[in-house]
């Protein structure tokens, strides 16, 4: 014991050591601060991105959350988070979370109003615009970031409840290319692998992927492979993926594609292809080796500005015999102006190898939204949903049949793409829309485009947690939405696994569930009778159980949401045989012990282990198209290419949610910056810290230089998180996706002139 | 009667507005919370690889090893370090920045995550005046004591890698204690335990005696870009197989960061030398009035005063002797402390309400005037002490004690009967500091190799964002200090402008002293290359 003097003159105890006093874990926790000593836990999937982490939420005895840590038991992300899941409640908090709905009144302000009155308002307009101008003058506007029962419902109520036609979400701007890629060329949407094959790879591609910054999870896995891969990152930039790698192919922006068919040559030249897998499984080699042909490695390295032993090296690491060979590709392919046709060439490499089905093996797509696998599916949109065909009257037929509809109220054809929709917005032939849980005003190519087309709209209703985005300030009503931690549903991630969102914190004031909203817009629209299986998310479930019953996602074998938390997720297909069959296999290893079944906490599944494909004669397809030339190159007025991307791992597209949280803002600039080569800032004078001014034909703003190597000469980055980068993009499309190329447009750069 | 039925959308906002109220408590969550208890408590076994088996042995301390082949920037070591530790809302004991270097053939870019090296030398600890740094004789852990500190941020100033941080909220500094609590446990600390790809682990490292006889590790495995580790002997490895480009240094070199002004301690360091150098004046000029004296009291009071608004918690301040030992600013504060009786005594004696004559009142006056210029070198030494290269002895002597001198100069010129010539010697003395105080910039003249030295930094924070501040100075100190006491001592002005000379030269000073603050480079471990991120605050 210290003596009363030293206890005078040294406090080692007092009010704020106590402070930071931690408290053994209960719950299986390790220890946390003794002031937010749990009650109870519980557990819920992260609604940032796809990769599917599931967070165990620290719960008071009100069981409202007052922390979390992530999951140490779940399959996925294995007792890890990024920044965004540990931050993840934090964003709720907000001061500026919208409290009731918002109504623009006759002054131009928006004024609270109650949900009556603004059910009242969003029917009334809506059909108002309808009456006047046919039902196809409403369109939609969604995400990828709310639960799969949520956007099935909004899917459902808008065409069929609603009449409207067109329904498109922001997963138009990240997972178009790969739904279109796989659905060309497996016959349906059905990203193959599992992440058991980041660590069971011996050689892993990365094409236009930053998974260290973008998916820190899933790079955790990559980290977790024992057996000494190759890893090889096509970037234009040295990014922190491409840090890492054992190759980094700086490619010329967009040359991918070349590269890739340059790549197909060389398997095809060393005898690396696998012709079994070929004749049995797939069609259209032939065409595709003799399109290939011209692809010699020095018009490969002409093209990608690669050297020709970099190039032969890479050939000669995925031709290895024996090898596992692994290609992931997101948004560096995905949004490119020909986006379909380069997944497909991964696609391509994969398959000819019959590097497929087996561990280690597949051509891989990292999707960006926590559901954007969902969207996919259940959205509405370009599938009827459920993964069907608008077209397939047979298909029509069944669905309705599901649902309960008239399969006559089903349209015969999918809705436009998000840009066909705001050119018809442009045309004054869509006059008002509903935008749900995205920001268009800041995230759509060339937004100063969108800004015009606000003044075409007679109606513009935005519903969103937040009512200070760039695009709820710009909106007529604005409904005010629980966000994720504040209702119940279910999330599809990039491997295809199901899991569970849990309800663990109060919504503010009146705000209400993206559900209960669509429940009630189908209440006020005078069409709930419609909708009366959805009584709730977990009824909500039920039906597309249903849906999915018969198809390449049949997940009809989950009994409810807490056999899908019991199972550590639950990866499609799990159809009710499937179940059975594992249940049986269970109960002859358990005996008869065993009450309840779950598959265990690593089942993990792949596709296509047997060759057969989901298109009509089994075969995957190989598709190719010649590589056409950026749609706004560089020039001397414009002489820089201009990359858009991820900034950091603790910034989450349009900031709406990251930006509430002091500690991931810390994380990053908190303005705009531009990266630079050292030999492109020494001429402008530029140095790290200076306010640079970017100009593109569609636009301009300053940002902050950050002089680094790790862009190359003539090219410069920019982080997507901020608005004004996408003042400068250039509205490009991928032909088959219409997902925009946000990365390439002509900019010039200056120093900003001083104020 | 029956009961007006409510319209069914009515009803159906209720219902689900009360829907969206209701939780699920943890007792309805019970049976799986039961569960889970069964399936075991943490296990930190996971821990295993991260964590050393045994505690230190003698010679030993714990360090942070950071594997930079596997830190790829996903930043959750910072976030969990907040919250799994309870932090504030911006606050986080980890920071993650990068490093950039290498050629157009090798790009070379590495992001780097740092806390509290727990030093074996710590800045921190030998500044502290209070004492509220210890260094566990077996862990090595340098841990911070809340509920000793003051809030002087001294500490700020001492570590050269930006770790400690101040709490507004509770007015005291916070720093990373390398979770010793579950370390203690077995468990890894929060930063470790949540990087995914393991980067981060606590290890043992070996001290050796060094000549002087202190336990010192081996800094051979120090961030190459990061501050010389000879300082404060750092214990963090960074370790990598890559290998690391010469030109490597860090992102934010070249961002300008101005450093906080601390108006307090720029009102005590520019009143406690006018304080000084009145009290000086008076003595050797030898006055018939007291206006002087009584002048430099003011000052000091003033000072004295006004400092005590720079401590988060000052009514802790008392335990301040505590670092004498080692911390200079224990010293300056004793110093001054005492300095003050004696002064206040002085100007008793000079108003004749303290009978003191002869040789005890020369004694008084001489004693006072030597204590305050010792306070003023410990002043001096407090901000050469933390090894920055703007506040060297050789660049901060001066500007104290020209600031004394002018400012006694300048006292002395308003008082009654001071010898004219005075304004000669304020002149000159200007004139010298003035011309000292343009080598600051010299550092423009050299080459720009990108690399950004302190002194470089120091010279476009005075010709950059600090610019007008910089010509204030100028300006007041041409007016204040040449040009008016010229006149005055030339006779072409009246006596009263010795007024606006001494109004002049103290606000000369005063913005020197703000920029004595707010130009220096403050060292710092690699950041992000924000400009918003300045400071240390």
């Amino acid at each position: 014991m210290p003596s009363l003097l030293e206890q005078l003159l040294l406090a080692r105890t007092g009010p704020m050591t106590s402070e930071l006093v931690q408290h053994p874990g209960d719950f299986g926790l390790g220890k946390v601060p003794s002031r937010l000593a749990p009650a109870g836990t519980a557990k819920a999937i992260c609604g940032f991105c796809s990769t599917g982490c599931s967070l165990q939420i620290h719960l008071n005895a009100a069981g409202e959350a007052i922390n979390l840590t992530p999951d140490p038991d779940y399959p996925v992300n294995l007792g890890m988070a990024c920044p965004k899941g540990w931050e993840a409640l934090t964003p709720l908090a907000a001061p500026d979370r919208a409290t009731s709905p918002l109504l623009r009144d006759s002054k131009g302000g928006l004024r609270p109003v109650d949900w009556p009155r603004a059910l009242a308002e969003f029917s009334g307009r809506f059909k108002s615009v309808q009456a006047l101008h046919g039902p196809g003058a409403v369109a939609v506007l969604s995400t990828g970031q709310i639960v799969v029962e949520e956007m099935a419902l909004l899917g459902a109520l808008a065409k069929f409840g609603m009449g409207i036609a067109d329904i498109d979400s922001n997963t138009r701007q990240c997972m178009a290319t790969s739904h279109v890629a796989y659905k060309q060329s497996y016959g349906f949407d059905a990203p193959p692998f599992t992440y058991a094959d980041f660590e069971e790879s011996d050689v892993l591609v990365f094409v236009g992927a930053n998974p260290c910054i973008a998916h820190p999870i899933m790079w955790q896995r990559v980290m977790r492979n024992r057996r000494n891969p190759a890893i090889i990152v096509v970037d234009p930039r040295r990014t922190e993926t491409a840090m890492a790698a054992t190759l980094h192919l700086p490619a010329r922006p967009k040359t991918d594609l070349t590269l890739l068919y340059g790549l197909a040559r060389e398997l095809i030249k060393r005898g690396a292809v696998d012709p079994t897998f070929i004749a049995e499984h797939t069609t259209g080699f032939a065409e595709f080796a003799s399109f290939v042909d011209t692809f010699t490695p020095e018009h490969v390295a002409r093209e990608t500005g690669l050297s020709m032993a970099d190039i032969l090296h890479t050939a000669e690491l995925i031709a290895r015999p024996g090898a596992r060979v692994s290609y992931w590709w997101t948004m560096g392919v995905n949004q490119s102006h020909q986006a379909t046709r380069t997944a497909q060439a991964l696609i391509n490499l994969s398959l000819m190898a019959g590097q497929i089905g087996q561990p280690g093996t597949g051509a891989n797509s990292i999707t960006g939204q926590c559901n954007a696998m969902g969207s996919r599916l259940f959205g509405n949109a370009t599938s009827l949903i459920g993964g069907y065909d608008y077209a397939n009257a047979a298909h029509r037929e069944h669905v309705g049949q599901i649902l309960g509809i008239d399969p006559s109220l089903i349209p015969q054809q999918a809705s436009r793409a998000y840009d066909r929709i705001l050119d018809a917005v442009d045309a004054g032939e869509i006059r008002a829309l509903w935008i749900i849980a995205t920001n268009t005003a800041h995230s759509w190519i060339n937004s100063g485009k969108f800004a015009q087309l606000r003044d075409k709209l007679d109606f513009l209703v935005v519903q969103d947690m937040y009512a200070t985005t760039e695009t709820a300030r710009q909106a007529d009503l604005v409904l005010p939405a629980a966000g994720w931690g504040e209702k119940d549903g279910v999330f599809i991630n990039s491997e295809r696994r199901l899991g569970v969102a849990r309800k663990v914190a109060r919504a503010p004031g009146q705000a209400l569930s993206d559900f209960a909203i669509f429940k009630l817009v189908a209440e006020a629209w005078g069409c709930s009778p419609m909708f009366a299986r959805w009584s709730s998310p977990a009824a909500a479930f039920g039906v597309l159980k249903d849906l999915s019953r018969g198809q390449p996602c049949d997940f009809s074998g989950i009994r409810d949401y807490d056999h899908i938390e019991a199972s550590g997720g639950i990866q499609w297909p799990f159809s009710e045989e499937m179940a059975e069959r594992l249940k049986a296999e269970k109960l002859k290893e358990a005996g008869s012990a065993l009450q309840s079944f779950s598959p265990s906490a690593f089942f993990e599944s792949r596709l296509f282990a047997d060759g057969k494909f989901f298109t009509s004669d089994h075969r995957a397809k190989f598709l190719f198209d010649p590589p056409v030339p950026l749609p706004e190159p560089v020039d001397a007025a414009y002489p820089f290419l201009l990359n858009t991307g991820r900034g950091s791992s603790a910034q989450w597209h349009t900031g709406s949610r990251t930006d509430k949280s002091a500690v991931l803002r810390k994380l990053a600039p908190n303005l705009p910056w531009i990266e630079l080569n050292p030999s492109d800032a020494a001429p402008l004078g530029a140095v790290t810290g200076d306010r640079m001014l970017i100009r593109s034909r569609r636009g301009s703003t300053t940002a902050l230089a950050v002089v680094t190597p790790i862009v190359q000469p003539g090219q410069v980055f920019m982080p997507m998180h901020f608005a004004e980068v996408n003042v400068l993009t250039f509205p490009a499309y991928d032909p088959h996706s219409r997902q925009p190329a946000y990365k390439a447009c002509a900019v010039a750069v200056s120093l900003a002139p001083n104020l | 009667m029956v009961a007006p039925r409510q319209p069914p959308l009515l009803a159906l906002v209720d219902e689900l507005l009360a829907e969206q109220g209701q939780l699920q408590t943890p007792v309805v969550r019970a049976a799986e919370a039961y569960d889970r208890a069964q399936r075991g408590q943490f296990n930190s076994k996971t821990h295993a690889d991260l964590i050393p088996l045994t505690k230190p042995g003698p010679g030993e301390q714990y360090a942070f090893q950071v594997d930079l082949d596997s830190c790829t920037g996903c930043k959750a070591c910072v976030v969990a370090c907040h919250s799994l530790n309870g932090l504030d809302d911006e606050e986080a004991w980890r920071d993650v920045g990068f490093v950039v270097g290498g050629s157009r053939a090798a790009p070379y870019q590495q992001t780097v995550t740092t806390a509290c090296h727990h030093c074996a030398d710590p800045g921190c600890l030998n500044g502290c005046p209070v004492l509220a740094y210890e260094k566990d004789p077996v862990t090595g852990i340098v841990r911070h004591l809340d509920d000793q500190c003051i809030g002087c941020q001294y500490c700020i100033l001492k570590c050269p890698y930006d770790v400690p941080k101040y709490n507004d909220r509770l007015g005291i500094v916070r720093k990373c204690d390398m979770c010793q609590q579950r370390l203690g446990a077995g468990e890894a600390p929060a930063c470790a335990q949540a990087c995914p790809t393991h980067a981060i682990k606590i290890i043992k490292v070996e001290l050796h005696v060094s000549v002087g006889g202190a336990l010192r590790p081996d800094t051979s495995k120090f961030l190459p870009s990061a501050p010389d580790p000879s300082y404060t002997q750092p214990t963090t490895h960074y370790i990598t197989k890559r290998p690391t480009p010469v030109d490597v240094r860090s992102a934010d070199a070249a961002v300008l960061r101005p450093q906080p002004p601390h108006w307090p301690l720029v009102a005590l360091l520019m009143l406690m030398p006018m304080a000084v150098g009145c009290g000086v004046a008076d003595k050797i000029l030898d006055l018939r009035t007291s206006a002087l004296a009584v002048c430099g009291w003011v000052a000091g009071a003033t000072g004295l005063a006004l400092a005590g608004l720079h401590l988060g918690q000052p009514l802790r301040a008392w335990r301040v002797f505590l670092g004498l030992r080692k911390s200079w600013f224990s010293r300056e504060a004793v110093v001054f402390g005492l300095w003050f009786p004696l002064a206040s005594a002085y100007v008793a004696v000079r108003l004749g309400w303290l009978p003191l004559a002869g040789q005890l009142r020369s004694g008084l006056a001489v004693g006072t005037a030597c204590l305050g210029v010792l306070g003023l070198f410990c002043s001096v030494m407090i901000y050469a002490d933390t090894h920055r290269v703007f506040w060297r002895v050789a660049n901060t002597a001066p500007r104290f004690f020209g600031t004394a001198v002018i400012l006694g100069l300048a006292g002395a010129l308003t008082a009654p009967g001071a010898p004219l010539a005075l304004g000669y010697l304020l002149a000159g003395a200007t004139i010298l500091k003035l011309a000292f105080e343009t080598k600051a910039l010299a550092a423009l003249a050299e080459e720009d190799d990108g690399m950004s030295p302190p002194a470089r930094q120091t010279a476009l924070l005075l010709t950059g964002p600090l610019r007008p501040a910089n010509e204030l100075r100028v300006f007041a100190a041409l007016l204040g200090g040449i040009l008016l006491p010229f006149m005055v001592s030339s006779g072409t002005a009246p006596l009263w402008v010795a007024w606006p000379a001494l109004a002049f030269a103290l606000l000369g000073e005063l913005a020197e002293r703000y920029l004595f603050f707010r130009a220096v480079d403050a060292p710092k471990m690699p950041g992000q290359p924000d400009p918003g991120r300045g400071g240390h605050a």
